[in-house]
């Protein structure tokens, strides 16, 4: 059995240090890893992220993030980057990694992810500049997820994004901003190995649940989504844990 | 003078490229002689630096604050996937 905590859209600055920490100082009893999907900052600064690192290190277990949008807001994201790995967390963008808990290898695959739109309303490589590279954006990350997805070599599988891989777990959005907050592409790569669950965030107003088209569970776990500190997810066992109640 | 129309992508356009705001989530919603904000942030100060930020943009506007503070509890529950 693993369990894996998880929780996106955190946006942590100075006036946010200490609100998650009560139930962080739990997760140790209740999960085996805690992964986190973007958005881990307001502006994408380096004071942000330690102050990031100050609330979500040191947990006692393994923490795997990728950025989000907000990261990437001060075009300051590889000095966040290293300052959250340098504080022990990994940051994943277009890689895996391979976490052994309780005799089981985790795989978790992770990309930011872009926009782009899902099936029958999506955006095309055609036509301006401004369009193709936004569409070969879309398309460049979401190849990098499906192969990181492809050579993680675990038990359980697990991609984690910011952006959505499928249109489900956008429901209470509106509609006409959808292809800003995931595309298709995702879904595909996530389809393209033997996924397990996909987590994502980015959606403050989504819906928590949606499967990709070739089945794979996706969970939106955008905190105003979630309403509590992280969700925990149980892989790999049809026990549930003793100290939680199955749902 | 701007026009009703465009006054609500203006105030979420103000919430989300503002530095001291820096929110997409925030709802924005016409009813007859005010504007209701909706949504959840990480703290008390950011849904008032909102509120602050709609009234010294846009002093003739009326609004009322529904934006709530999302919880930070620890789960009680535990989902299995299968």
């Amino acid at each position: 059995m693993i369990r894996v905590a998880a929780v996106g859209d955190v946006h942590v600055d100075k006036d946010v240090v200490g609100r998650y920490r009560p139930a962080l100082d739990q997760l140790s009893e209740v999960a085996d890893a805690l992964l986190i999907a973007g958005d881990l900052t307001r502006h994408g600064t380096v004071d942000e992220a330690r102050c990031f690192t100050q609330e979500f290190g040191g947990l006692g277990v393994p923490v795997v993030v990728v950025l989000g949008n907000h990261d990437h807001q001060s075009d300051q994201q590889d000095a966040v980057a290293e300052v959250i790995t340098d504080a022990g967390i990994t940051v994943l963008e277009g890689t895996s990694t391979v976490l052994e808990l309780n005799g089981h290898r985790l795989g978790v695959a992770g990309v930011k992810g872009f926009g782009g739109g899902f099936a029958g309303a999506c955006a095309s490589n055609f036509g301006e500049q401004e369009m193709k590279a936004f569409v070969n954006t879309t398309e460049v990350i979401a190849e990098r997820l499906q192969s990181a997805l492809q050579e993680a070599d675990c038990d359980a599988l697990v991609a984690l994004t910011h952006y959505a891989p499928v249109p489900e777990t956008l429901n209470g959005e509106p509609l006409e901003i959808y292809p800003f907050l995931g595309c298709y592409q995702l879904g595909r790569a996530i389809d393209s190995a033997p996924t397990m669950l996909a987590l994502h965030g980015h959606a403050h107003h989504g819906s928590e649940r949606g499967r990709t088209p070739g089945g794979v569970p996706v969970r939106n776990v955008a905190h105003p989504v979630i309403k509590q500190a992280y969700n925990v997810y149980q892989l790999l066992s049809a026990e549930t844990a003793a100290d939680l109640v199955g749902v | 003078m701007t026009n009703q129309l465009d006054l609500e992508a203006e105030i979420q356009r103000l919430l989300t490229e503002h530095a001291s705001t820096a929110e997409q989530g925030i709802t924005v919603q016409r009813r007859e002689n005010m504007l209701i904000l909706g949504g959840e942030v990480e703290s008390a100060q950011r849904r008032d630096e909102i509120c602050r930020q709609i009234s010294a943009h846009f002093p003739d506007v009326e609004i009322t604050c529904d934006i709530g503070i999302t919880r930070a509890q620890a789960p009680t529950d535990v989902e299995e996937i299968s």
